[in-house]
């Protein structure tokens, strides 16, 4: 089955790590990836640009209306994601909870929508 | 008095009722197909052995015709996760089993298995708690909702969630490893 992994952290508290932290945990992240990648579990994934950086689009009335940032404002931000192929949700979790930002923030696993192939 | 078939079928279905889920949800993987196919099975039964005589080994009868059931539930259906023409493939020893209405053969007991995918940390405690009981205890959701002092759609409701989950977020149907109980 295929799984998302959802990784929210604090932007802001990344923000301010001191360097050398930084770099620690950029290693672990880079170490945790090859694992993941070296077992056939991931399938792809990217890490997000701040949502300062973030524009959120809607249509209202035909209208196109643009916001900066995300909608919400909460501590924790959606900052990357993991696609997994694992065999069950046991092992989806396994994988999350190695995550270095699990740690920290969080990690949400959703399963993947399936779209049978009709005849 | 003997025992009428209503009485037997009661018996049958009071003492085998989370067995025969336990195997039949271990074969397809789907909570929902393997209830509504054990209960079309326990139909079955009430019409067959009114008329002809109860089978001796009444849980072996009800799970081959269960699945026969669930193979035309799902050929009427669209095609979903369980393929039938899968299903058909059944290696050659458990065809035996089930279509030998005798003495060969016990059904696995596969209710350790049950109780650990209801009881899932993955679902909510209510949910857990409740599929459990119907599931594992056989239970009516009339039954369990009294029990929980919610309205019966509200416990219908409860009930198909976990069952969807289990089955929409591979929430995997076995006893799990070691490691995962520590």
């Amino acid at each position: 089955m295929k799984y998302v992994l959802l990784v929210y952290g604090d932007e802001n508290a990344a923000a301010n790590m001191p360097a050398e932290a930084m770099q620690a945990f950029m290693g672990e992240y880079a170490a945790y990836t090859t694992k993941i990648q070296t077992n056939g579990i991931r399938k792809t994934g990217e890490a997000f640009q701040p949502t300062t950086t973030a524009t959120t689009v809607r249509m209202q009335e035909a209208k196109k209306v643009t916001t900066h940032g995300p909608f919400a404002e909460t501590k924790e931000q959606l900052g990357g994601f993991y696609l997994i192929e694992c065999e069950n949700l046991d092992e989806a979790i396994e994988w999350a909870a190695k995550c270095p930002d699990a740690r920290f923030g969080s990690i949400e696993v959703r399963p993947v929508m399936e779209y049978n192939q009709g005849p | 008095m003997p025992e009428s078939t209503t009485e037997f079928l009661e018996r049958v279905h009071r003492q085998e009722y989370a067995k025969l889920i336990a195997t039949l949800i271990g074969w397809l993987g789907d909570f929902e197909l393997a209830e509504e196919a054990l209960q079309d099975a326990f139909v079955s039964a009430m019409e067959h052995w009114e008329q002809n005589r109860a089978p001796r080994k009444p849980d072996a009868w009800l799970t081959t015709t269960a699945r026969r059931k669930a193979i035309d539930r799902l050929r009427r259906s669209k095609p979903q996760i369980v393929d039938p023409e899968q299903l058909e493939d059944l290696p050659p020893k458990e065809l035996a089993v089930t279509e030998d209405f005798g003495e060969v053969g016990e059904i696995p007991d596969e209710r350790l298995k049950l109780i650990f995918t209801c009881c899932h940390p993955a679902l909510p405690l209510e949910q857990q708690i409740a599929l459990t009981l119907h599931t594992v205890g056989g239970l009516t959701t009339t039954e369990i909702a009294a029990a929980f002092l919610v309205t019966v759609p509200t416990m219908g409701q409860r009930l198909v969630r976990a069952k969807r989950k289990i089955k929409n977020a591979g929430i995997p149907y076995y006893v799990p490893p070691a490691h995962l109980l520590a």
